[in-house]
């Protein structure tokens, strides 16, 4: 079966194919090291294929890897574009429909399919700098994709009147290039997506009789040569020289129409041989061009004559070509199937430039590289702060170490296999059919409850801790049970129906001296849940109403008025009589329920008190609330049915530790087995603004609930997150608002409604915590710096 | 859009006599939560020559479905031997699983089965009119799982 396309990653261990499948298009992704090594190729243990992907619904065109290395994407006659990110290891798993004898060894999911081309995708380019996926179609059009806000379409280049078959992108840039069946070869503009220049003189001759035009640009991005041109009938790669776009030169010695043509990523210069002269030699560049002639020559640009040609090395056309990173082997892969690989010398190529010496060329001739996107412009911004330099480098070895523990992870994380949750998959399977959940639907038919044997996962690979599987119980309940001070003391709960029973409460001294002193743990739990009812509602009809306070973020509260003179669900208006039982002091007096369950079926499930004082309500529809005494007003705090909470996608703001095991009042009541739901990948479900917007409001609701619960821990926790968030997501004006906040008066006024603690907390010690946070992101160092040095004057006074 | 792949099925109890019910173990996974139920349908091919001869053995409806990899059980009583043409009762046909979202297929997984008498007197001289208590079915795997253009949506 034909194999289109070929493509090495970026860090030389593997190395993906696409092409044609069974009725589909197969994507596989290769182990590296034993095409390099002839030990490794024998070695039984080391796997050959890493990964099979049969999504594609046909062939297969194209397979590139970003240039992090993160992203995989292939195009197909499917007319689809498929995003693949590899996800970590969650159980076994074959490819389904081989007999069960192929395992996958890595896990790479589609995290999107890019729909829009209404032909076949010939050829995909990632932008140098990743932030631009460009893809050519049959349908004469070039679209470019926004990289990362998948799946949003940056720009739609038309121009072509034939199938546009190849792309390249300057190194620098600036441009992109396309070829196609039209006899054309056009240059885009990327400042404005407008075509540059068209050439077509070289290609007058040719006839659309190729699969593939893959075209290439010289690393140095002097040149840019092209697929099968024709030169007094005979098959050339013409070069175009950036300057002008001349075309004078061009390879020829192909005796078929050239298919495609790759330039090596490194620049090189000759070498020093000991005694020769110290002039410096001026740099070349490395092409290789393969063609339907089924044979591959590489050239050197510093020559007239080809460095080597190889004649028949396959059996059929050659269809795309491969570079290694370093510059010194070949992957060539052809119509015939195969993939060969060609193994260079440097003494047969040159000196190859470092990367830093590549930048430097780039800088000298075109100015800044890339000077389009801002995102690239950081990575050589100075750092004007030292501070900031020494987050930067902490942030870096951090990613090192990370790197380092997930390769670690991965491996362990095999022997895994076949283990849920404690249960060997093969119990699992025996008990599975009196496990199920089997139910009837309303018209009779049956409807069985999958099981859940594992999480998605497409985070990073630190974040391996995500495949904790809940299969039995909730965590909180774990949790509960885990921690050394109750931090909730759930008192007698009331069932609805009994609302007329009203105890007297006889005992609250009993249950205030159970009550922790702060080390006596588990006792104490035990003894809570004995204690009779600490708190009696007393049925009492009174007109004083409640406004249920919304909080959304501390700094603007809306107050929403709940439908007044709604039709009571019941005929008695509950109300809830509550005493601090440690203060002994009644909290709560007589305040209506009515405007909160007004309206609706819900009824009071538990009362339960924080360790602070703070009575929380949680209805049946699993809302919690929590009185406000300062205020007087019962505020939300959780929602289970939140659609906030399941559209936040907060993920890349969390460190590396696991710090979504934070424990509290908080986290006790929203409970935290609806959190795991929210790990799905919701990331491309949901429009890029939308999300940032309800992560946000999510966030902003988190740190308020913290606040009113009074809960210290969780407010830093919650706090630090959103504020990572913002980081993340470059929100500067939100950030310096916190940072203002925290950072108050700096120099002493009167008249400053300013509090220096927030539940328990310093302000400042917050913000000097804060602060390395936004140091790990470049464009907020003015930021930085300010807050730094009014810390610092606030030290020094 | 959701994206939902089968990972795995398993036939349980293989060989079984032709009475026995069919049992799969189906494992697929979801990348997203499904608002409505799958629905999957197990369908016994009577005979190869023409579709009025299959027999949808059952069909269940799977859900809620959440974000991840999932795995049932599905069980299904035996097909009607009355409805089996003669000819081609002993032998291989196939059994298929199909799984529908909103009504439209998008994954058919096949398996061949062979239907022969354990008793090998009988094996080689067949009766005229197959008897069923006689018959044990053995799944082969190896008919590819086909993929239809259609992805779930929602």
């Amino acid at each position: 079966k034909p194999i289109f396309s070929v493509d090495i990653h970026p860090d030389g261990t593997k190395f993906a194919t696409g092409g044609q499948g069974q009725d589909s298009g197969k994507v596989v992704i290769w182990n590296m090291s034993p095409v390099l090594q002839e030990d490794d190729e024998k070695d039984e243990n080391i796997p050959k294929m890493l990964c099979q992907m049969d999504n594609h619904l046909a062939c297969v065109n194209c397979v590139r890897w970003s240039n992090s290395g993160m992203y995989l994407a292939s195009g197909g006659d499917d007319k689809l574009i498929m995003v693949w990110k590899r996800a970590t290891y969650i159980g076994p798993s074959t490819v389904f429909g081989s007999s069960g004898k192929l395992a996958n060894v890595e896990q790479w999911r589609c995290v999107s399919i890019l729909r829009n081309h209404s032909g076949d995708v010939m050829d995909v380019a990632w932008s140098p700098h990743d932030a631009w996926l460009a893809s050519c179609s049959v349908d004469n059009t070039v679209v470019i994709w926004n990289a990362v806000k998948f799946p949003e379409i940056l720009a739609t280049l038309r121009g072509h009147s034939g199938l546009v078959k190849g792309l390249t992108w300057d190194p620098v840039g600036k441009y992109i290039a396309s070829q196609a069946d039209d006899r054309s070869l056009k240059v885009w503009r990327t400042l404005d997506w407008q075509l540059e220049t068209s050439i077509t003189k070289p290609f007058d001759e040719c006839g659309g009789t190729t699969h593939v035009l893959r075209l290439s640009w010289s690393p140095d991005g002097h040149y840019l040569v092209s697929a099968h041109a024709m030169n007094n009938s005979g098959p050339t790669a013409q070069i175009i020289e950036r300057e002008g776009w001349k075309t004078n030169m061009d390879f020829v010695g192909h005796r078929k129409a050239v298919t495609v043509v790759k330039f090596n990523p490194k620049i090189f210069k000759k070498k020093q041989k000991n005694g020769s002269s110290t002039k410096p030699s001026c740099p070349y560049c490395c092409c290789a061009v393969g063609s339907k002639d089924r044979s591959l020559s590489v050239w050197l640009t510093c020559l007239k004559r080809p460095l080597v040609v190889i004649h028949e090395l396959f059996d059929k056309s050659i269809m795309d070509i491969s570079w290694t990173l370093n510059g010194l082997g070949i992957l060539v892969c052809s119509m015939d199937g195969s993939v060969a690989f060609l193994d260079f010398s440097q003494d047969e190529l040159g000196d190859p430039l470092s990367e830093e010496e590549k930048s430097r060329i780039h800088q000298s001739t075109y100015g800044k590289s890339l000077a389009i996107m801002t995102e690239a412009q950081l990575s050589t911004a100075v750092i004007e702060n030292p501070e900031m330099l020494k987050y930067q480098r902490r942030q870096q070895q951090q990613q090192l170490d990370q790197k380092s523990a997930s390769t670690r992870e991965t491996g362990s994380a095999t022997s895994v296999a076949g283990v849920v949750n404690g249960e060997s998959l093969e119990d699992i399977r025996k008990n599975l059919l009196k496990k199920q959940v089997e139910t009837r639907t309303a018209d009779g038919r049956r409807r069985i409850t999958p099981l859940c044997i594992a999480q998605l996962d497409t985070g990073d690979f630190s974040t391996a801790f995500f495949n904790s599987i809940p299969l039995s119980g909730s965590l909180a309940g774990t949790m509960l049970s885990s921690h050394s001070s109750p931090q909730l003391l759930p008192l007698d709960s009331s069932t609805p129906n009994s609302f007329g029973a009203s105890k007297p409460c006889t005992e609250p001294v009993v249950a205030a001296s159970a009550r922790p002193a702060g080390d006596s743990v588990n006792k104490d739990s035990m003894n809570a849940t004995s204690t009779p009812a600490a708190l009696s509602p007393s049925v009492l009809t009174t007109p004083s109403k409640i406004e249920p306070m919304k909080a959304f973020d501390s700094r603007f509260t809306e107050r929403s008025k709940a439908t007044p003179g709604a039709p009571a669900l019941t005929s008695v208006t509950p109300t809830a009589m509550e005493r601090d039982v440690h203060r002994q002091v009644v909290v709560v007096k007589e305040e209506s329920l009515h405007s909160i369950l007004a309206g609706s079926d819900m009824t009071v499930s538990q009362i339960l008190l924080t360790q602070h004082g703070i009575p929380v309500m949680n209805l049946s529809d699993g809302k919690a609330y929590c009185f406000n005494p300062s205020l007087s007003t019962w505020n939300l705090v959780s929602d289970k049915q939140d659609s906030l909470a399941q559209c936040a996608d907060f993920r890349s703001s969390l460190p590396s530790q696991d710090a979504m095991l934070c424990s509290g009042p908080l986290a006790i009541i929203q409970g935290r087995t609806s959190n795991s739901g929210r790990q799905a990948a919701r990331l491309f479900s949901v429009p890029h603004v939308v999300q940032q917007e309800t992560t946000l409001a999510y966030l902003e609701n988190q740190v308020a609930a913290a606040l009113t619960l009074q809960s210290s821990h969780e407010y830093r926790h919650w706090l630090l997150l959103y504020a990572r968030y913002l980081v993340n997501e470059g929100f500067e004006y939100r950030l310096r608002e916190i940072c203002k906040d925290l950072l108050g008066p700096v120099h002493y006024s009167t008249g400053s409604q300013w509090e220096s603690t927030v539940v328990g907390l310093r302000k400042r010690e917050l913000l000097k915590e804060l602060l390395p946070v936004i140091g790990q992101n470049l464009r907020f160092q003015r930021l930085f710096t300010e807050c730094q040095e009014q810390l610092d004057i606030l030290r020094d006074k | 859009m959701a994206k939902v792949s089968v990972l795995n099925v398993a036939v349980l109890e293989n060989p079984s006599p032709f009475h026995s019910p069919f049992r799969f173990e189906i494992s697929f996974e979801c990348s997203e939560a499904l608002a409505d139920d799958l629905e999957w349908k197990i369908i016994y091919v009577g005979s190869a020559e023409s579709e009025e001869f299959d027999q949808i053995l059952d069909s269940v409806l799977v859900g809620p479905v959440p974000a991840g990899r999932h795995m049932f059980v599905f069980q299904a009583d035996a097909p009607n031997p009355s409805l089996i043409p003669e000819t081609d009762a002993v032998g291989v046909t196939v059994v298929l699983i199909t799984c529908t979202y909103h009504g439209q297929e998008f994954i058919r997984v096949g398996y061949y089965v062979n239907n022969e008498y354990l008793n090998p007197e009988l094996r080689e001289n067949p009766p005229m009119k197959p008897d069923f208590s006689q018959v044990g079915s053995l799944y082969l795997g190896g008919v590819q799982p086909c993929k239809l253009g259609v992805k779930v949506s929602s």
